[in-house]
């Protein structure tokens, strides 16, 4: 998967925004948002927000976790524990990224939870590498990955799994007549 | 034009007979995105949503024919089709997956097609299944234009059933549980190793093969991320 697709999903998330316009209730397919009223908060999926923002139509107002001090507690538990721990929104970095790209000057110590969110992004994909090397060292079958995002995912898809079917049919070519001629991609 | 546009949100995007329920749109929308990963990440063909496919058309359609009557620079309907693009994007990313795996995997495709039982759903849209007859045909008419006809005879046929490679079940895929589900079966990586059942927690995440968990793809009790 191409990772603006995951960052596609991302921009579904909801985030809240200060609008300067007023506005009926929207009727969208994918459900109803507004009304819209100048200086009242309103929810809206991030790519309406990242829309409205760029034509200077609203404030955005970060979501709770991104904030540096809770972001440095985020990043000491993750430098502390040898497991993934549970990350306060699924789409982290990509929302970190589409916020500060777009909106900085609506979050408070951006450049501090820009540094903060990329070692804490780092952290966890050291974890993931390491846990990579040990899942096929010891030729498991199943691993539970609970609290990984799936950007995190994303980075080691293509290079996990296409080792893990070539090791797969370096194996099964070693008992004949199995699993020969099999097609490897998706 | 408020009242055109309020309109498309009564409308409940006809009926889903699959699961013989009415879907609002929002939840109509969710079972593309659902679908669309699925596609994307097994290693075969799923079955066909022809039927939520069309919905979704019908409810573009609706709403791309209300928007025709609103004037240009109008901020909602900038908003209403910002939304039709990007459902548009994920239905075409979602039907361009499929065509992929048509085209790698024509031969098997059509063979799962023709050994289906009368009552089974298909695993090909009409139209799919149309692209799929005329891919085979014309790969066949190319192979013996530029190489067949000019080997020996006894070479002049080829077996695209065996020339093409069959999607690989035993691929690992990665996958989030919807619906909790008890005892699934691990196979032994190695000869050993001793197989062994986990349980699979609602919400939880885990890399497995694809064999293991392929009726669970298609029941929707389990997502692939």
């Amino acid at each position: 998967m191409d990772p603006s697709e995951v960052e596609f999903l991302a921009e579904k998330e909801m985030v809240k925004i200060i609008p300067n316009f007023s506005l009926d209730k929207i009727y969208l397919i994918g459900g109803d948002l507004g009304p819209f009223n100048p200086g009242l908060t309103v929810e809206v999926p991030v790519w309406l927000a990242l829309n409205l923002k760029q034509r200077q139509k609203c404030r955005i107002v970060p979501p709770e976790w991104m904030d540096a001090d809770k972001l440095e507690e985020i990043r000491e538990q993750e430098r502390r524990e040898d497991t993934f721990t549970p990350i306060p929104s699924l789409h982290y970095m990509e929302l970190t990224k589409l916020l500060l790209n777009h909106a900085a000057d609506n979050i408070p110590r951006a450049d501090e939870i820009r540094t903060l969110v990329k070692d804490i992004w780092d952290t966890r994909i050291a974890k993931l590498r390491l846990s990579a090397d040990s899942f096929i060292n010891q030729q498991e079958a199943h691993a539970r990955l609970d609290n990984l995002t799936l950007m995190e995912i994303n980075t080691t898809r293509t290079f996990l799994l296409d080792s893990l079917n070539c090791m797969y049919k370096l194996r099964s070519n070693l008992q004949p007549g199995s699993g020969s001629g099999k097609a490897h991609d998706y | 034009m408020a009242d055109a546009l309020s309109e498309a949100s009564d409308l409940s995007g006809g009926e889903e007979s699959q699961d013989e329920d009415v879907l609002t749109p929002p939840e109509l929308i969710a079972r593309l995105e659902e679908a669309w990963l699925n596609e994307k990440f097994s290693p075969e063909l799923l079955e066909n949503k022809s039927e939520l496919v069309e919905c979704v058309m019908e409810q573009l359609t609706h709403m791309e024919e209300n928007l025709q009557r609103v004037k240009k620079g109008d901020l909602k309907a900038s908003i209403h089709r910002m939304e039709i693009d990007r459902i548009r994007f994920v239905l075409s990313s979602f039907l361009r997956s499929r065509l992929q795996k048509i085209e790698k995997f024509f031969p098997h495709v059509l063979e799962k097609e023709k050994s289906r039982a009368d009552g089974d759903p298909s695993f090909l849209s009409p139209e799919e299944f149309a692209f799929a007859k005329e891919y085979l045909a014309n790969t066949e008419v190319y192979l013996k234009a530029v190489a067949l006809r000019h080997m020996p005879p006894n070479l002049q046929s080829v077996d695209m059933l065996k020339a093409v490679p069959e999607p690989c079940l035993d691929s690992f895929v990665f996958l989030r549980v919807k619906e909790r589900q008890e005892n699934i079966l691990v196979e032994p990586e190695t000869d050993d190793q001793r197989d062994y059942v986990v349980d699979l927690e609602e919400g939880s995440q885990h890399l497995m093969r694809y064999r293991t968990i392929a009726p669970l793809v298609s029941s929707g009790a389990v997502q692939l991320i």
